[in-house]
């Protein structure tokens, strides 16, 4: 295996053009999938020496740009983060273990592939592999998705796609004589079993534009566990509020995101609505409950992930008290 | 570009495939860092990169280029996170200790940069180490030292010695663990498994490799499948193959061809139990020769199809049934009947199993992971017909076992083979998939329990009766525990099999005790609800056992007990508390010997046995120390040698109750010796310094040995197993455990919030290993009773828990607050007055956890693990 490791964009892109190459940016999922045969072998292409994937830096209409090659660690605790995107650094905060957000990467982490237990045993094939079913499906699938997309019933590993999705961001796509930029909700296809994300192999994600900051906003992060850390979660929340009289005031508008549930990190607009005029430190409005157990009818679950239908609208619940500052005793 | 290793510069790592921890270990021969999971879940390769806590599993190595790397070795010894390991005991079998050192000395430097020299809250320390696991679960010692480290405690050389005899090794990653030793010109194997559950082996093509011996370096491969050429589960071993080098090996492997004729599997004991199931031993012949994983011998069962059963055994069984019916029929509310379940427990030690073999000129050398080194070496050479003096074996650190290495296994035989053919070294360790799929586990179990209470509320009939589910295997003592507790009223227990085609069962830590009490301290707690009496009050009533009686009382004024929340509990978070009690039994090795030999004025204390975590090493020098008054480094312990005298295994709590007074009879031994060559020698009292110089100096040579007394008024019970160095004593080991949890009734977790454990073992020999191991036990207990379950595919039986990510045991942030109370009266029969604690610890835990979330919650968790889905489903 050799491993390449051009100093700027174009360079990588040309490795990137050969055929059977891999992108390489923190390499802790790539590492174990090479290992464990999700990911053949092949050429690797180093981007951690890339130049301009690095860095957040704010412009000029007020949104901020963040390099691909962040580490987890840096959104978690980079105060310009923390301070203006609080959702997003405290989803940072709560995934993987503190050695593997030092190391991965924003990019890595958005196109990482899918924790599926078939997927990463060599005994079984499927659409991710070649395959030509989801053993998955008429199998074990305890931590599989509620909200069935498709033939794939892995749900997608990303939290910070989750967290991107409530931010509206965008991701700046670099391919050969190329450059695109994709909304987050664009990079996964929940109906295509074949792939967790829609980039072809040669393109790179070179970095993450998020829109102005919304003053006043309050953040929150949540993930149900068996656990109390380091561990994949069941369903996870990423709540944005933007409150009046920054942030002590009631919420003018809320985006609401959900992994753990599907092949893609949803919205739940029907809850979002809902959230208008919620005051902070105060209980859930009547329309937000009503709203909560609505989510039921998002769902359609799978023999074995009926749990998450309650269990999705408990998250939520959750995190909007959490982010609300009025969390149950 | 070079790079920088514990500050010298070192050679660029070849770009490959190759890991960052490959390269370091393999490479740099720096085998401190240690690798366990594979995939960056445990912690166990943490390294520092540019002053980074980072897993170099998942790091590749050519990342490592113009960066500056601090291995555990870098640390030097003397940061005061590693005197703080050690001074707190935060550690057992030392595997994933360097790890958790590297990433704690990045922590608490960064702590106290910050903050100055204040002692973190167990919050900050459990997030700061979320990246590690330890299996032993010595995790209460890890956050006394890490806190003590930040607050500057260890700056110094604390001036005393740890209470752990090897934990300097330990800590800084000097102690060498099979998995380390790599001899020169060493081979390595890699076992061909089975990929399918059920065939008939018509052929296997070796792909090239030779079976034969003869010169060269070509891959040799020898057959592992047994004479009826049958494989019974997805991963059984066929063959085994080794190469000059790991991928070579792993090629020659892949170039395997076996010819299965596929057979019907039968994949869940409930089809397994229907008129056309497959049957998986249909003669006499093969149910002979069925695998088990009971610890010694199976109880004696007839078998009827794939069911084993029942073993009965009671105590007027007939009247029990017959006064358990009536009730059921005239609908008695003194009747409780219920049924649980538990999930397959896998034993998860770090270390995987492991063997380096070495033939040279008819003498064997194993290294070998094993839990009894005495054991393995009488096995082998029985199995490959050699006079006993010409095999050693060598086990000098084990990365844990908890049961699963008390017997020969795969990689040992395949070691063995494949050593023979090839004329080399040959190493095989196991993958953490193959470790987590074919290294036995505690089977899954269905238990019914009825009790029956009379009119004044005594015990008035029991009946439990149990299926366990250890796959190919049998074995199953699950209900018969339950005969030994409550007293002698009428009691009829049964025990069944059900053999499917999965990977077998084995030993774990008590087995059968945790699914017994799961199920029987349950019934007994609904029945203390079902008479209007509190649980405690129940069970000292009913509880026969004088030792658990003494914890009873110590729980009767324990705050956790008395100011436990009573009445409804509402809101998001409901805390409750639960008891439970254990109860286990006393086994010896009526051979364990330790010999003491006079070498260079040092007194050498010897013996074949093995430390797995538990501190026999800490036991043999303090024993010896101690009966001849002399200090500690007089001493030198050298354990882990079959070469050296009968040393007992350590499975079924036996090691430190035989060991002990083996060395304290050694010791007598000894003082006799240098008595005779010094006047100054007293007969009996500490030997004076200037005394034990010279009686030593001029007892150059002089070896005495000291074996196991017979236990006070009676002989032991008869043999049981274990190379015939099992047998019972007299006397039931008791335990209580009390057990405080927080449901979060929205999601579904159970936090263990405290917990108190009494343990009624006797006389404890080194009170910190002793209350280290009683908190790992309940650290294993919480990781049984709320998030671990094998999990297999159910069209397939492949196991799809295969890796740390999905088989999920405990981290630091999982576990209570733990306090540990020692009875330590009522084994005064015994030489050295103490017996085992390292099962009856574990047995209650599970069982006093499930008690707690009934308490808070009204609910009763019949089914193990009570992961969040069953506890949603059980609020609804």
């Amino acid at each position: 295996m050799t491993v390449t490791r051009p100093s700027d964009l174009d360079g990588a892109l040309a490795g990137l053009a050969e055929g059977g190459a891999l992108a390489r940016a923190g390499g802790t999922d790539l590492t174990a999938c090479v290992a464990e045969g999700v990911l053949p072998g092949g050429p690797v292409v180093d981007l951690t020496g890339v130049a301009g994937m690095s860095g957040t830096d704010r412009r000029d209409d007020g949104s901020v740009r963040v390099g691909a090659l962040t580490t987890v660690t840096e959104l978690a605790e980079g105060p310009l983060l923390a301070g203006s995107y609080p959702a997003l650094a405290r989803t940072a905060r709560g995934l993987a273990t503190p050695q593997v957000r030092g190391t991965a990467t924003l990019g890595g982490n958005l196109l990482q592939r899918n924790r599926c237990w078939y997927l990463r045993n060599p005994a079984f094939d499927c659409h991710q592999s070649g395959g030509s079913s989801c053993p998955a499906r008429t199998g074990d699938h305890l931590y599989g998705v509620v909200v069935d997309q498709g033939p794939c019933v892995a749900p997608h590993p990303s939290s910070l796609a989750a967290a991107l999705a409530a931010y509206d961001a965008s991701i700046e796509v670099a391919g050969r004589g190329s450059s695109r930029s994709v909304p987050v909700a664009e990079l996964y296809d929940g109906t295509d079993p074949t792939r967790d994300h829609v980039l072809d192999p040669a393109e790179v994600v070179v970095s993450v534009a998020l829109p102005a900051p919304v003053p006043g906003e309050r953040g929150a992060y949540l993930r149900a566990t068996g656990r109390s850390r380091a561990e994949w979660p069941l369903v996870e929340v990423v709540v944005r509020l933007a409150c009046e009289d920054r942030g002590s005031g009631p919420v003018a508008s809320a985006a609401v995101a959900v992994g753990g549930v599907a092949r893609t990190p949803l919205r739940l607009p029907g809850v979002e609505d809902a959230l208008a005029g919620s005051v902070p430190g105060g209980g859930l409005s009547p329309a937000v409950v009503a709203a909560l157990e609505g989510l039921a009818d998002l769902c359609s679950p799978l023999p074995g992930t009926r749990y998450k239908v309650a269990l999705l609208s408990s998250t939520v619940r959750a995190g909007l008290l959490r982010a609300l500052g009025a969390e149950e005793g | 570009m070079d790079l920088e290793v514990n500050g010298s510069p070192s050679a660029a790592p070849a770009e490959g495939e190759e890991t960052a921890a490959a390269y370091i270990r393999d490479r740099l021969g720096l085998t401190g860092t240690k690798t366990a999971c594979g995939t960056g879940v445990c912690g166990a390769c943490t390294v520092l990169v540019d002053g980074s806590p980072t897993v170099s599993c998942l790091l590749p190595a050519d990342r490592l280029a113009g960066r500056s790397v601090t291995t555990v070795e870098g640390l030097g010894g003397s940061h005061p996170v590693q005197r703080a390991f050690a001074a707190h005991d935060g550690l057992q079998c030392g595997y994933c200790t360097p790890g958790f050192v590297v990433e704690a000395a990045a922590f608490t430097d960064a702590w106290r940069a910050e903050h100055g020299d204040v002692r973190p809250d167990r919050e900050a320390i459990a997030d700061a180490l979320a990246g590690h696991l330890c299996r032993c679960g010595a995790y209460e010692g890890i956050f006394a030292a890490v806190a003590a480290a930040c607050a500057g405690d260890f700056d110094g050389d604390p001036g005393q010695d740890p209470p752990r005899a090897d934990a300097p090794d330990k800590v800084t990653g000097r102690a060498r663990f099979t998995v380390d030793h790599t001899p020169r010109g060493c081979w390595e194997g890699v076992i061909v498994r089975s990929t399918v559950a059920h065939a008939r082996v018509r052929s296997i093509d070796a792909g090239g490799a030779r079976t034969q011996a003869e010169p060269g370096t070509a891959p040799v491969l020898v057959d592992l499948l047994g004479s009826d050429r049958t494989v019974r589960y997805a991963g059984q071993p066929i063959a085994a193959v080794a190469a000059p080098t790991a991928a070579r090996a792993r090629a020659a492997a892949e170039a395997v061809r076996v010819d299965y004729e596929v057979l019907p599997a039968a994949l869940d004991p409930a089809t397994a139990l229907e008129p056309d199931a497959p049957v998986l031993y249909p003669t006499r012949a093969e149910r002979r020769a069925a695998p088990t994983y009971a610890e010694g011998v199976a109880l004696p069962s007839a078998w009827n199809g794939n069911l084993r059963g029942p073993f009965t055994l009671g105590w007027r069984g007939g009247t029990a049934v017959r006064r358990l019916r009536a009730a059921e029929r005239s609908g008695d509310p003194r009747l409780v009947t219920r049924e649980y379940t538990t999930s397959a427990q896998l034993h998860t030690a770090l270390e995987p199993h492991a063997c380096v073999a070495d033939w040279d000129d008819g003498h064997l050398t194993l290294h070998v992971s094993t839990q009894a080194v005495s054991e393995t070496a009488d096995t082998v050479a029985g199995r490959w017909g050699l006079p006993r003096e010409r095999v050693r074996v060598v086990t000098e650190y084990v990365g844990g076992g908890f049961g699963a290495k008390g017997i020969l296994s795969t990689e040992t035989v395949a070691a063995v083979e494949l050593s023979r053919i090839a004329g080399a070294p040959v190493r095989v360790a196991l993958t953490r998939a193959e470790e987590l799929t074919d290294a036995g586990y505690r089977p899954a179990t269905r238990t019914r329990v009825a009790l029956l209470a009379d009119q004044r509320g005594d015990l008035a009939a029991m009946s439990v009766d149990s299926h366990g589910y250890g796959g190919v295997s049998h074995g199953s003592m699950t209900a018969v525990l339950a005969a030994l507790m409550y007293g002698r009223t009428p009691r009829r227990t049964r025990d069944y099999d059900v053999v499917t085609h999965h990977p077998p069962g084995s030993p774990f830590r008590a087995p059968g005790g945790p699914p017994m009490a799961f199920a029987l301290e349950q019934a007994v707690d609904e029945m203390a609800e079902r008479l209007g009496e509190d649980p405690l009050s129940l069970r000292r009533r009913w509880d026969g056992n004088t030792r658990r009686a003494a914890l009873y009382e110590k729980v009767a004024a324990l705050p956790l007990w008395t100011a436990r929340p009573r009445g409804e509990r509402t809101g998001r978070f409901r805390r409750g508390v639960g008891l439970a009690a254990s109860n286990w039994l006393f086994i010896v090795s009526p051979r364990s010997q330790v010999e003491l030999v006079v070498e260079n004025g040092v007194i050498v204390v010897r013996s074949a046995t093995q430390d797995i975590g538990t501190g026999i090493r800490t036991v043999l020098r303090d024993v010896v120390a101690e009966r001849l008054g002399t200090p500690a480094d007089a001493l030198r312990v050298e354990i882990g040698d079959s070469a050296s005298v009968h040393g007992a295994g350590a499975t079924g709590s036996r090691s430190t109750n035989s060991m002990g007074p083996a060395a304290a009879e050694a010791a007598d031994a000894l003082r006799v010796a240098l008595r005779e060559r010094s006047d100054r020698v007293p007969a009996e009292g500490p030997v004076p310094e200037v005394g034990l110089k010279e009686a030593l100096a001029a007892a150059e040579g002089v070896r005495v040995v000291g074996g196991r007394p017979l236990d006070r008024w009676e002989r032991m019970s008869s043999l049981l197993a274990g190379g015939g160095d099992m047998a019972m004593g007299r006397g039931l080991i008791g335990g209580v455990h009390v057990m405080e949890v927080e449901v979060d009734t929205l999601l579904g977790r159970v936090r263990p919030r405290r917990c108190w454990a009494g343990i009624a073992a006797g006389r404890i020999y080194a009170e910190r290993l002793a209350r280290n191991q009683c908190e790992g036990a309940v650290v294993q207990g919480v990781g049984y009773a709320l998030f671990e379950g094998r999990r297999d595919d159910p069209a397939t039986g492949a196991v799809l828990t295969a890796n740390m990510e999905d088989y999920r045991i405990p981290g630091p942030g999982d576990v209570p607050e733990t306090e540990v109370y020692f009875h330590e009266e009522g084994f005064e029969h015994v030489p050295g007055g103490g017996v085992g604690l390292g099962e009856v610890s574990t047995v209650g835990v599970a069982a006093a956890l499930a008690n707690a979330v009934h308490d808070a919650t009204g609910w009763r968790p019949t089914d193990l693990p009570i992961r969040p889905d069953r506890l949603l489903e059980g609020l609804r």
